[in-house]
């Protein structure tokens, strides 16, 4: 039954006008991930009314469309600028930009094509093989995984920024903090509120994303002047690279295997998101990596790790909505909301009732991959430009378009002077030489670890450890926690014994 | 005088005509405001009904605007403070509403002063367990021995005051697992076992029970809903009926009544619509119709009602 209504939907795709709506919604996506700020979040809820009158096979060519494209339109920011164009690409800054900054910006860019469309299709296929046994695996997380793995996140970012781990914790700390502010989950107790009600609901996303990315580059670009590449050798270069940046992904293969895959497992647990699963993706490549000291100047795997967990997690945020008909992402969440809009009432019997619609998605999310990417590439020799213009033409310009992003959201000036505040907060730690992606990871994963931590608490009557103990899943992610933290030991110790082999050789 | 002449003048009376006597509600666009944001509850009934209010209201046209925030208050303020005119209704999550009232929570309007159009539907609650689970009842379920764990979104959710009072009115100790995203979480939580029961809109739950993950035990309502499923009535808590969830629509203070009229009158035409009864029978909804009397009647039992019970509601 899901062989058939997968050609269906390809077959459908290309009749009617079902092409046209996908290109449409692959420009639209490529645009809002360009642009710092804008997501496909802001895409897809602007998109709402828009669908209304489409039918609803139509509404879902063109929101995958979107959904399949913001990720490598924020990766073009990310290589070029410094700057993710959404938060998931916030991974792809380590490697890609220093990249950029070498001359190398086509080898970059091809490669964040190539791992995208390609992490697009895997993650899409491991959705497919999971179909079958979608609720068992939605089953089988409950509030003690999604603890873990929280905590297996702000584990992974503990060891991840080597050399400066005081410096990493102390911002990983300033983000747990800023979560605490805003109603409690479980109780609704008000804390840290400053006596206004925009703060009610937490420090919101968004704004600190693009404040500590988009605004304190910006901030960082213009005191520097001139323009992104002023090395002399890197200008005389001739911009290409693009094909050998493609060429890379498929030499790296076990990277953007890796990548995919834990796009696809962190894409299928709500409340995580991109972001996340990028930053996993790029922090186990970089900590298993045989140098991994060449991670964050210019190593290619860093692009491709977390391109491809991006794309990825489209495919693993299907798994809850085909399994039950929740969310796995905002996205997810708003493409439930067009189909509700359509009349379709989506739930635990989606896949039985609604197959067209999803098969139709996961068709528009896969060709939107591809798609986005070969727009990308042949745009790529125009988009390296950007690196030579002088930044005092980029810096108003990106400014301006970032906070007009962040206020289309929602249409709170306060968000505006949020991501004002977190711009300057975001420079004094580039100037000061913190991990700003620490505080921000710290910052998406706080929420879940509290609320679930509090619910395990709650079900298991002040027992968590020996609820947590009793359920499989849970295991292996303690197992993966204890890892975590003995990599950079094992690591130190394998070296030494290399070297002392070595030496004994000579 | 020729014939274009004679048309001519005739084609401007009928304009003068048709202007004189477009009043309500064809001046200007009726804004339909949704406290939350699309796909939710509140905001599927409105879509549901928005074409057929216009043909009931003779062509008019009818925008729905999604206004969310402060749960829902900032919607309410928007109706409130529109012109009281008929061009500005609004849908009103009742019982949150009544309580917030009765707690004297802020929400920024006099919830006293809304001018209340009608009643469009009521859904009904149910308990529903995991459907392998060995409880069948809701006696079996009293009788664990401990609180009761039951799952939901958080302490203020509507559904979560309902359990609080209802399983206290059957005198069943319960322990509230709240912090779940949104209902269809709870409601996972029911299937992975974590807690032992939830207590749902039928609607939300029956989606579950199609699929045959959950089983309802009880529903609370005076009549059988469900073929076999036990009322609370019946199990003698006749008081458990009242927890309903109603799709109230208001106005702001001060509507001419004969436009409160028009527009309920209009409303209730718009519930004969086969879209809105296929929609209704699909989503377990009844179509409760309350005119504009019987709904601000109906606001003041719920009020009297709740404040019964103030003193367990004020849980911050």
């Amino acid at each position: 039954m899901g062989i058939e209504a997968l050609f269906a939907a390809i077959i459908e795709l290309f009749s009617h006008t079902g092409s046209l709506y996908l290109l449409a919604g692959v420009l639209l996506g490529l645009c809002f991930g360009v642009i710092p700020g804008l997501g496909g979040t802001t895409a897809l809820a602007l998109l709402i009314p828009v669908t209304y009158n489409m039918s609803a096979l139509d509404a879902m060519y063109l929101s995958g469309g979107v959904m399949g494209a913001t990720a490598f339109g924020g990766s073009i920011t990310a290589i070029l600028l410094n700057t993710p164009g959404t938060a998931p690409n916030a991974a792809t800054t380590f490697d890609g930009y220093p990249l950029a900054k070498q001359g190398k910006a086509g080898l970059a860019i091809g490669a964040s094509a190539a791992a995208s469309a390609m992490g697009g299709v895997i993650g899409l296929f491991t959705l497919l093989l999971f179909i079958p046994f979608a609720k068992q695996v939605v089953l089988s997380f409950g509030p003690s995984e999604f603890f873990l793995l929280t905590v297996l996140g702000l584990a992974a970012i503990a060891v991840s920024v080597r050399g400066k781990l005081l410096r990493g914790l102390i911002a990983g700390c300033l983000g747990l903090m800023f979560a605490f502010v805003g109603s409690d989950s479980i109780t609704g107790t008000l804390r840290f509120t400053l006596d206004t009600d925009y703060l009610w609901d937490g420090i919101p996303l968004v704004p600190t994303l693009t404040g500590m990315f988009a605004i304190a580059q910006m901030i960082e670009l213009s005191l520097k002047g001139g323009a992104v590449v002023n090395d002399d050798t890197a200008l005389s270069q001739k911009i290409s690279g693009v094909g050998e940046g493609i060429l890379s992904v498929f030499k790296h293969w076990p990277v953007l295997l890796r990548g995919s895959v834990i796009g696809t497992i962190i894409g299928a647990i709500p409340g995580l998101g991109g972001t996340v699963a990028s930053f996993l993706a790029y922090s186990s490549t970089a900590q298993t990596d045989r140098d991994p000291d060449s991670f964050g100047k210019g190593n290619i795997k860093g692009v491709i790790a977390p391109e491809a967990a991006n794309n990825a997690k489209d495919g693993g945020s299907l798994i809850p909505t085909v399994a039950f008909g929740i969310p796995g992402s905002a996205e997810t969440a708003l493409f439930l909301a067009i189909l509700v809009l359509h009349g379709l009432d989506p739930g635990p019997t989606i896949l039985m009732y609604h197959e067209k619609e999803i098969y139709g998605l996961i068709v528009a999310l896969t060709a939107s991959a591809i798609g986005a990417s070969l727009i990308g590439i042949a745009l790529s020799r125009f988009l390296v430009l950007i690196t030579r213009i002088d930044v005092s033409i980029i810096v108003p310009v990106v400014i301006c378009i970032s906070l007009t992003g962040v206020y289309v959201l929602d249409g709170r000036m306060f968000d505006v002077l949020l991501t004002m505040f977190m711009g300057i907060l975001g420079y004094l730690m580039i100037r000061f030489d913190y991990p700003r992606l620490t505080l921000v990871i710290a910052l998406v994963l706080a929420p879940t670890a509290e609320t679930s931590l509090h619910q395990i608490q709650m079900i298991s009557d002040n027992n968590a450890l020996g609820f947590m103990l009793g359920r499989p899943v849970s295991i292996v992610l303690i197992a993966a926690i204890i890892l975590t933290f003995l990599m950079p030991y094992s690591r130190k110790y394998f070296t030494k014994s290399n070297q002392a082999k070595a030496s004994r050789s000579v | 005088m020729n014939i274009a002449h004679k048309l001519a003048i005739t084609a401007l009376g009928t304009i003068m005509a048709t202007a004189a006597l477009a009043d309500f509600p064809m001046d200007k666009d009726i804004t339909f405001v949704i406290p939350y944001k699309p796909g939710g509850g509140f905001d599927t009934i409105v879509r549901t009904f928005e074409p057929a209010l216009e043909a009931a209201l003779g062509g008019a046209s009818v925008v729905p605007e999604n206004i969310d925030g402060a749960s829902g208050n900032r919607g309410g303020q928007t109706v409130f403070r529109a012109d009281p005119d008929g061009y500005t209704i609004g849908i009103y999550n009742v019982p949150g509403v009544t309580i917030s009232k009765v707690t004297n929570r802020d929400i920024g309007y006099d919830l006293d002063q809304v001018t209340w159009i009608a009643n469009l539907a009521e859904d009904r609650y149910a308990v529903a367990v995991k459907s392998d689970s060995s409880i069948t009842s809701l006696a079996a379920l009293c009788a664990l021995g401990r609180p009761i764990k039951l799952s939901d979104t958080g302490l203020d959710s509507t559904s979560s005051i309902a359990s609080v009072i209802g399983f206290k009115i059957m005198d069943c100790p319960v322990s509230l697992i709240t912090g779940y995203g949104g209902s269809n979480d709870t409601m996972i939580a029911v299937m992975r076992g974590e807690v032992d029961a939830t207590l749902k809109p039928i609607g939300s739950l029956s989606k579950y029970v199609e699929s045959g993950d959950l089983r309802i035990i009880a529903t609370l309502s005076d009549e059988e809903i469900l073929p076999g499923v036990p009322t609370t009535t019946e199990l003698g808590f006749p008081d458990l009926a009242k927890f309903t969830i109603n799709r109230v629509i208001g106005a702001p203070p001060g509507v001419p009544a004969d436009i409160v009229a028009k527009l309920a009158e209009a409303l209730r035409n718009a519930q004969g619509d086969e879209n809105v009864k296929s929609w209704a029978k699909k989503a377990k909804t009844d179509l409760t119709f309350k005119d504009a009397a019987q709904t601000a009647e109906m606001m003041n039992d719920l009020s009297e009602f709740y404040a019964n019970y103030k003193d367990m509601l004020v849980t911050k």
